[in-house]
């Protein structure tokens, strides 16, 4: 039987887990695929014109993944940490995908994510689901879901390590794992972290590859996935109200943490048109960039935005730290 | 203190509460263009028109004078329930340090800090008038309401065009004056005569159509936001009813879960057969409230939402399935800083026309038929 893991959203943060889970259970798993041209129109002409980029996005992966394969997998994403919970879109993600593409009834498998506290999202009783559909006992669902935790286990590490999501994927697809640690860049001219979600930052459509030219321009880039959760959160402690969303606050949250690092240079927020957590997570990461006296930028992007004008603009911004950096270093001397 | 709040639907019902709390409410101006513009200027790009709309309201409260401001909270996942910290934070950076905002949280949330609001808020007024004066704020909404529905239901068959509308404004005029309880029962019937009052034409049972109006709350309540919808479909002929009235709106959300009216049950239930959770804001109860506008014999819905409103995306993604299975048009409008009133009032009115259509049983091929037969008279003519 073969299963389509649509590469869109979450899969850039989970797919290991859901690859290794389906494999051990003998399926047979598709990856649809980077992002194409092909790919967006296909969901932008099914979804509805208002709603954002990425959603556009997995719509048409979904209906490329019902073209290539039986089953198409689309999680509803409640909640991994209490109080907090997902976008309201993630959370009627299925729904949405059921009253949008056509011939989705039925073939789309979505178990209903709501972890108290585990970011892993490895509870047996979550995937309850595949005995309803396929009829596997308990027992191999947990012993999957044991192989599938450690191997996700594995690929946190290294992305805590300081491995962008991006590469620690491809450490999985090649089993090279720990070997890639090394070939992390270190000797950059400035540092810039780059924050937004995984499914913003790595898809090559949404965010015109734009951590590899920063690479390009001999830049160090820190992401939201290399600071751990707890130190994440650990930095929001200030404010009376967490915000209601776990990975905005863990966009915040390594925001605060990257802004009192004396080695991160600047910011750049890259968020896609219309998206409604970041609208407020912008704000706070602006005002909070403000005080702590470091450049901010923000990156809006859509299915229409251009390379070009992001290309400069992303030059501007390094040959802006890059300048402020060797003042800052004649000042010294 | 000088207490000002963000403006929703019937103002008056807020300014009542303070005012019988013995504060001094400085009552914000009605949303204008100005109110707009200031909002959209100091707030994120990407916030949905409620938060600039309640944005510009503060900035124009402040101006009158207002040094605290009271609104509620939320505990998501919609993101109206961090307008209020966004909010603060936008003040701030604004230099406005003297000014309070006082956000009501969820009690559960917080117990500690939900108490210090309503202490603030009470304002030393003993208890037992609290509770007495609540009670009358109560009755308060629900006979204000009562009223707004039959205005809802006459304005579409007045004969003396802007009569009714003219009518609503003087009930709110008397209603702002109400002090006490006796004052409100001899008022209510008073401006229920002065409705009755209104002369109407008779219509035909089945040339009556009717249309629900669902969707965000701020956008369904608030019509200065929403162009006066309602007062545009009623004098288009349609009865109108909105999903969200205040008084439903407290019974549905302030009463404990266990305590709630069976009717509000019931329209998560139904809205639960196309969003299997509660995903926040409103998503769910539009679905149900669609639902249960069609089984109720309406003709026609009017979806209203705010520009990428997150819960209402949902929605909007399931509302071409939703007409299909139950057989209902649905006509889906974001509002955002940019929308025309002229774009809106055309594909109003042509959703009127399609539900008259509709209703008379001018199906297309009917239609066609009448036209056909139309042209073969005309050929006699010219012949």
């Amino acid at each position: 039987m073969k299963i389509a893991i649509p590469h869109a959203l979450l899969y850039y943060y989970y797919f290991p887990l859901w690859d290794t889970l389906f494999k051990e259970l003998g399926f047979e798993v598709v990856d649809t695929g980077i992002t194409n041209k092909d790919i967006l129109d296909k969901g932008s002409k099914a979804a509805v014109s208002d709603i954002c980029a990425p959603i556009k996005i997995f719509t048409g992966h979904v209906i490329e993944g019902l073209e290539k394969a039986d089953y198409v997998f689309v999680p509803r994403f409640a909640r991994i940490r209490k109080p907090e919970y997902f976008c309201p879109k993630f959370m009627g993600l299925p729904d949405i995908i059921e009253g949008t593409v056509e011939g989705s009834h039925g073939r789309v498998i979505s178990p209903i994510i709501n972890e108290k506290n585990n970011e892993d999202i490895s509870s047996p009783k979550t995937y309850d689901i595949l005995t309803d559909i396929f009829g596997f006992s308990h027992r191999e669902i947990r012993l999957a879901l044991k192989k599938a935790e450690e191997v996700f286990l594995r690929f946190k590490n290294l992305l805590h390590s300081g491995l962008s999501c991006d590469k620690a994927l491809e450490s999985y697809r090649t089993q090279r794992w720990e070997e890639d640690l090394k070939r992390v860049k270190k000797d950059g001219e400035v540092t810039i972290a780059v924050l937004g979600y995984v499914y913003d930052v790595y898809d090559s459509f949404i965010s015109m590859d734009v951590i590899k030219k920063l690479e390009t321009l001999n830049v160090n880039i820190k992401t939201f996935e290399m600071v751990p959760i707890d130190i994440a959160y650990e930095n929001l402690k200030h404010y009376r109200k967490r915000l209601f969303w776990t990975f905005s606050n863990r966009v915040l949250g390594a925001g605060l943490f990257y802004l009192k690092d004396p080695k991160v240079d600047g910011i750049i927020h890259v968020t896609a048109f219309g998206c409604g957590p970041d609208a407020i997570v912008g704000r706070f990461l602006q005002y909070e960039s403000d005080v702590a006296g470091k450049p901010f930028t923000t990156l809006r992007v859509d299915e229409h935005t251009g390379e070009g004008h992001m290309f400069t603009r992303i030059e501007a911004f390094v040959d802006m730290l890059k300048r402020k950096k060797w003042a800052s270093f004649s000042e010294v001397i | 203190m000088k207490v000002s709040f963000p403006y929703m639907g019937s103002a008056i019902v807020y300014k009542k509460l303070f005012e019988f709390l013995e504060h001094e409410v400085i009552m914000p101006p009605k949303p204008t263009q100005r109110t707009m513009d200031l909002g959209v200027k100091y707030s994120p790009e990407f916030a949905c028109i409620p938060l600039k709309m309640v944005m510009g309201t503060y900035l124009e409260a402040i101006e009158k004078g207002a040094k605290v401001l009271v609104t509620s909270g939320g505990h998501g996942p919609c993101r109206a329930g961090f307008y209020g910290d966004t909010h603060k934070n936008i003040l701030k950076s604004l230099g406005y340090d003297d000014v309070e905002l006082i956000i009501f949280d969820a009690p559960q949330d917080n117990w500690k800090a939900f108490w210090r609001n309503v202490q603030k808020i009470r304002n030393g007024v003993p208890w037992p008038k609290v509770i007495s004066r609540m009670y009358t704020l109560y009755r308060f909404v629900q006979k204000l309401d009562e009223l707004e529905k039959m205005v809802q239901k006459i304005r579409p068959y007045e004969i003396n065009k802007g009569q009714t509308t003219q009518v609503w404004n003087e009930i709110q005029e008397k209603f702002d004056k109400i002090k006490t309880r006796k004052e409100l029962y001899k008022i209510y019937e008073e401006c229920k005569k002065m409705l009755l009052s209104i002369p109407t034409k008779e219509v035909d049972e089945k040339d009556k159509i009717r249309v629900g109006i669902v969707g965000e709350i701020y956008v369904v309540m608030e019509s200065s936001i929403n162009f006066g919808i309602e007062e545009i479909l009623g004098n288009l002929g349609v009865e109108v009813e909105r999903s969200l009235y205040l008084f439903e709106w407290i019974n549905d959300n302030l009463v404990p879960w266990a305590f709630r009216p069976k009717r509000f049950k019931e329209i998560i239930k139904k809205g639960q057969r196309y969003i299997k959770i509660l995903i926040g804001g409103h998503a769910v109860e539009t679905v149900g409230h669609i639902i249960d506008f069609k089984e109720r014999g309406f003709d026609g819905i009017v979806h209203l939402m705010p520009f990428a409103c997150l819960p209402e995306l949902v929605t909007q993604s399931l509302i071409p399935k939703i007409s299909k299975e139950i057989d209902i048009p649905i006509l889906s409008l974001p509002i955002d800083e940019q929308t025309g009133k002229a774009n809106m009032l055309t594909r109003i009115e042509a959703f009127v026309d399609l539900l008259r259509n509709r209703k008379r049983g001018r199906t297309k091929e009917v239609f066609v038929n009448e036209f056909q037969q139309h042209a073969d008279e005309e050929r006699v003519v010219v012949v």
